[in-house]
């Protein structure tokens, strides 16, 4: 009896370790392949360097390892690349950080997740890379101005992957524009009699007061309202009042502009639901010729257009950037000039020699030969060449999975990388939008408060962004009057943002 | 069985099948759009926008997630996972839960107090990873099963089901000389399949939507089961990324029927499992096991 | 106490005899601990360990600081939690939110699970289970997306529906009115089939001879269902309304996260998504702890209370 039990219990903890052995066990032959496995490889052929890599994938799956091979081959390294799907990558870059299981270079996703670890960087958990970068022939070419902009305390600690400052203008459809006898609008009441136009007058010829003239989305920043705002003249999140920083609610232009877009959703002239329509059904309206107008980012006409055609082969499509509204002229918000920064922790760079070692590979990563490689991929089968200019592959499957994912991994751009290939656009409408993109330079409103610094920001100012933001919907929707957005606007002053105020304030001053 | 032929009966079951037909096609109503959304093209399903039936059909979807071995990979991940992981849980948790059930147990409701605790309190995120890590399960396929090997609702259920079984039955065997492992696997775990069933199911489904335990614990991607590609082409293609990192203009997102094609099937695996189970759900199933 | 219980019944393979009664029934037991241990053990390092992590709603937490290292601020997370001029629309709106999906979705899966039991053909039940069940599989994304494409006002099918019908358009998704029906009708939708199973189980366990002996005497069907069929249930029934209870402050972050908007904010907040965007999206885990601990906090109180009030009214409740 009691060896039976025995042997019973025996046998349940068999069971459970074969059973902890099954989950664990399949995964044996990559499970101890981590850092350490890597490390020694490194040692034992003494030549590759083991760099291990943290970034955010854009595209349904993990790239094959193709053009990670030719990384190695062309550095002599050993690479390891986690890739962290871009909805959980504040989530997952959190949880390494705090366990300390940060890989040696570090892509942050945005400039919100900078401002989340400036305390981190602060605390000197990050190497300090500022004046090493003249040391290193290709990422000396970032540009200063870009990299203060992601300074902290005045000290550089990341590197950058470019994006272009101002992308913003309006997609509209031509045929429409044409059959009304329209031009390109150059003020904002041309614009606004375009989209009168678009509604009153059956641009789609379908018999049906049907048209919904601008599509817009859930989004005050890089939907319709932001750029409009520009136009007529607001500050870009901050802006200067008699010698001292505002936000930009507090601006007449702002209120104007929210005047503007009440005008349109009164009068039917924007999508009823533009405070809860998604980016996916915001181009859905644009695509099945629903609505003529959309404001966002010019180069999303290369997208747009093939769909548009499908539904409609006669659609024309065209863009512009160059709309008027205030009395200094046309002006366009613009970024501070970086997508995602690149970090690189202490815990997984012990010394100098690792930070030099790490650094030589991204000054590689900016080299003509791989910063092409990586943002156009193998000529011949990713690209080809004409004129010195790239044209990708037809085959986009081909290239979403081979090339598009290493385009996270990128450090600088067009601008600083030398000897960047220019894309031949062989959409017309696409080469123009790119022109206009480089046009917006001339006219940019920067940012003043993208390199200052606040505490009661970092900590509060989402929230009370959020604040803002509902009185800004619920103002243009009529839910509330100026007296309304004006007590949201004091209520933001009492809940910290006056203090937010007075300490950018002081950074702004302590800066010039 | 006696049927009851009463004029009430029978308006009754006619009312109960109607009711329970419109329920049903409600329910399915959505679903349906999603597989014929994933059978048909972009175009038709941006201007129809609620598909039930595609007027053109297109199997491109499928082709293009079929197109590399990801999806079959993952898929392949998530049955294993789902499979070991349940056993895994299902021996735990039917151990915890009939000691628990016996109520001449001394602590018993410390225990059970210790571990409704546990559904009310937790550490959070980060410790937890911690203890993953310490134990060495970073990147490995036990860390999506060990950390999450007992659920404390399941484990409530199960108890609670174990407790209502007849105790004369406990008393019984015992006479007969059985001890108390013998009850276990030779009285009462027979008695309990419907519950057996009920709560393998809760456990199958929970391992089958492991996300984030993924994404926190395993660095390589080879290993990721199928809800981190499904999420991932959900959120892409719903245009819920933020365009904070300006990534978006080089990274066309997949297309909407993509989007539905992933999602059946991530589905159908797991819709499978539940007709396997049904039987035990059966009126009087319960009975037929004592006799049988 | 229990833990050295554990480990006396770990240790003592020979049972010597014992001095008292406790003693006794514990080394009588031993093997039952034996069978508690694995499950006790993976509590202990899965969940009370990582537990410590709540401390740091005490501290100014910095992850580079870890626990150990990071200041001590008391209860400053608590006091910024209630002097939050939403604070009170937050916890009313939760608990509304809570007392709707009491009131509107948690009879429904035992209304649904009490027809599906009535019905004899086994392979039209099979189905209609099938089909009930399948919701629960899509992700609130989806059901949201989907909700949306309806319920727009630019060309969704129910306005174009209202307008054909002779009425006026509402705008479903950015009315205050509108998202608590919204949000209760998309939970039923979703989870009504699948509560249903746990029910369904338990009513397999009902001996069929019981129905058998009612229907000789004549019972209604409705009686059945009342004198048979719901008492065999009602443990499980009970011991679902207290967990359901505990969880009062939960009410699933990413559904309403999702259908959260500037317009209907004065009703949707919760404290999960007042959280994510106070706390979370801004890295600070102290605060976010902090409210998840006070949400945790009131959720015990309740258990607790419901738990005595279960006993009280006969039943064997949680522990």
């Amino acid at each position: 009896m009691k060896k039976k039990k025995a042997s019973s219990i025996l046998a349940i903890v068999t069971a459970l370790s074969v059973l902890a052995g099954c989950g664990g066990g399949s995964s044996a032959p990559a499970a101890t392949g981590t850092s350490n496995g890597s490390a020694a490889q490194g040692e034992n052929k003494s030549e590759p360097v083991a760099i291990s890599i943290m970034a955010n994938l854009h595209t349904p799956e993990v790239p094959s390892d193709m053009i990670e091979k030719l990384l190695e081959e062309k550095t002599g390294t050993k690479l390891e690349i986690q890739w962290v799907p871009d909805g959980t990558y504040d989530e997952k870059v959190n949880a390494s950080f705090a366990t300390g299981t940060l890989p040696q270079v570090t892509y942050l996703k945005n400039a919100a997740s900078l401002v989340n670890m400036r305390d981190a960087i602060r605390n000197g958990q990050f190497w300090e890379i500022g004046p090493l970068l003249d040391q290193y022939p290709n990422l000396s070419r970032l540009k200063p101005e870009v990299l203060k902009n992601t300074a902290v305390d005045g000290k550089i600690y990341a590197l950058y992957r470019e994006v272009p400052l101002s992308r913003q203008g309006i997609i509209y459809r031509k045929d429409w524009a044409d059959k009304l006898g329209l031009s390109a609008p150059t003020h904002i009441d041309e614009f606004y009699n375009m989209l009168k136009q678009f509604k009153e007058n059956d641009p789609d010829g379908n018999g049906k007061d049907d048209t919904i003239p601008l599509t817009d989305r859930n989004d005050l920043v890089y939907g319709a309202f932001k750029t409009i705002s520009s136009w007529l003249g607001t500050p870009n999140n901050w802006g200067e009042k008699d010698g001292k920083l505002a936000p930009e609610f507090m601006f007449p232009e702002y209120m104007e502009t929210m005047n503007f877009f009440k005008k349109l959703h009164q009068e039917g002239l924007i999508n009823q639901d533009f405070p809860v329509t998604s980016k996916t059904d915001q181009q859905n309206l644009f695509i099945t010729g629903k609505s003529g107008v959309y404001i966002g980012a010019m180069g999303d006409v290369s997208s747009l257009h093939p769909k548009v055609v499908e539904v409609n082969p006669d659609a024309e499509l065209d863009v512009q950037n160059k709309i008027e509204g205030g009395p200094n002229g046309y002006g366009i918000w613009s970024v501070p000039g970086y997508g995602s920064v690149i970090l690189f922790p202490k815990t997984a760079i012990k010394t100098e020699e690792d930070l030099n070692n790490v650094l030589t590979f991204m000054d590689q990563l900016m080299s003509p030969e791989l910063g092409n490689l990586i943002y156009w991929g193998v000529e011949g089968t990713h690209h080809k060449l004409e004129d010195g200019k790239v044209i990708p592959s037809e085959d986009t499957k081909l290239t979403d999975r081979e090339v598009k994912p290493y385009q996270a991994i990128q450090v600088g751009g067009p601008l600083t990388i030398e000897g960047f290939y220019e894309p031949k656009h062989m959409l017309p409408v696409k080469a123009k939008s790119e022109e206009m993109i480089t046009e917006n330079n001339d006219y940019l409103i920067e940012d003043p408060s993208a390199a200052l610094d606040s505490k009661t920001f970092n900590e509060k100012g989402v929230q009370l962004q959020e604040m803002i933001k509902d009185g800004t919907y619920r103002y243009m929707l009529g839910d509330i009057d100026e007296a309304g957005f004006q007590s949201v606007v004091d209520n933001w002053l009492k809940s910290g943002g006056q203090q937010i105020i007075d300490e950018f304030n002081v950074s702004y001053s302590s800066s010039k | 069985m006696v049927q009851d032929k009463t004029i009430s009966s029978r308006i009754f079951d006619i009312v109960n099948y109607t009711l329970l037909s419109i329920i049903g096609l409600v329910t399915i109503l959505p679903f349906l759009h999603v597989i014929a959304g994933s059978f048909t093209t972009v175009t038709e399903l941006a201007q129809k926008q609620f598909v039930l039936f595609p007027t053109v059909w297109s199997l491109d979807a499928y082709k293009y997630v079929f197109s590399t071995n990801t999806v079959f990979r993952s898929l392949g991940v998530s049955v294993g996972v789902t499979f070991f992981g349940t056993l895994f849980s299902m021996l735990l948790t039917c151990l915890m839960a009939y000691g628990l059930s016996r109520r001449d147990l001394d602590g018993r409701n410390f225990i059970m107090f210790m571990v409704l605790f546990t559904m009310l309190f937790s550490g959070g995120m980060i410790p937890t990873f911690l203890v993953v890590k310490e134990m060495g399960l970073i990147d490995t396929y036990a860390a999506l099963i060990v950390p999450t090997a007992i659920n404390a609702f399941n484990l409530i259920i199960m108890r609670n089901f174990f407790q209502n079984l007849p105790e004369g039955l406990e008393e019984s065997a015992k006479i007969d000389g059985a001890g108390d492992w013998g009850i276990l696997f030779r009285i009462v775990i027979p008695l309990s399949m419907p519950a057996i069933a009920t709560i393998s199911l809760f456990y199958a489904v929970t391992y089958w939507n492991t996300y984030m335990s993924a994404i926190l614990y395993l660095n390589d991607a080879a290993k990721w089961p199928v809800q981190v590609i499904l999420r991932q082409i959900v959120i892409l293609a719903s245009g819920l990324a933020a365009d904070t990192s300006g990534m978006d203009e080089f990274v066309r997102p997949p297309e909407q029927t993509v989007k539905m094609a992933v999602i059946v099937i991530a589905t159908l695996p797991i819709l499978c499992v539940y007709p396997f189970l049904q039987k035990h759900f059966a009126k009087g199933a319960l009975l037929g096991s004592i006799k049988g | 106490m229990s833990e050295t219980a554990v480990k006396t019944g770990m240790r003592k393979s020979t049972p010597k005899i014992p001095e008292s009664g406790r003693m006794r029934r514990i080394i009588k037991n031993r093997a039952i601990y034996l069978m508690i241990l694995p499950g006790f053990l993976y509590f202990l390092i899965f969940k009370y360990i990582p537990m410590s992590g709540l401390i740091i709603a005490f501290q100014e937490y910095q992850a580079y600081l870890g626990v150990t290292g990071s200041p001590w601020v008391g209860l400053k997370h608590f006091e910024r939690l209630f002097t939050e001029p939403m604070f009170f629309t937050i916890l009313g709106n939760t608990l509304l939110l809570f007392f709707l999906n009491l009131a509107f979705y948690f009879p429904v899966p035992i209304i649904l699970a009490l027809m599906l039991n009535e019905v004899r053909r086994e392979v039209f039940k099979r189905f209609i289970q099938t089909l009930v069940y399948i919701p629960h599989f899509m992700s609130w994304v989806i059901i949201v997306s989907i909700s949306f494409v309806m319920l727009s006002m630019d060309r969704g099918i129910i306005n174009e529906l209202m307008v054909m019908a002779g009425f006026d358009k509402i705008n479903f998704l950015m009315s205050s009115d509108w998202f608590r029906p919204m949000y209760v009708m998309q939970v039923i939708w979703r989870e009504a089939g699948w509560g249903t199973i746990i029910y369904l189980a338990a009513m397999a366990a009902i001996d069929p001879g019981l129905y058998e002996a009612s229907r000789m005497d004549g019972a209604s069907r409705f009686r059945q269902m009342w004198h048979i069929t719901l008492p065999s249930i009602r443990s499980v029934i009970v011991v679902l309304l207290i967990l359901k209870i505990g969880d009062v402050l939960e009410l699933g972050f990413e559904h309403i996260y999702l259908l959260l908007n500037s317009m209907n904010r004065d009703v949707a907040e919760i404290f999960d998504t007042y959280v994510y965007t106070a706390g979370l999206k801004q890295g600070q885990f102290s605060f976010s702890t902090a409210v998840g601990f006070f949400k945790s906090l009131i959720g015990l109180i309740l258990v607790m209370l419901a738990n005595k009030l279960a006993k009280k009214a006969g039943e064997e409740g949680i522990y």
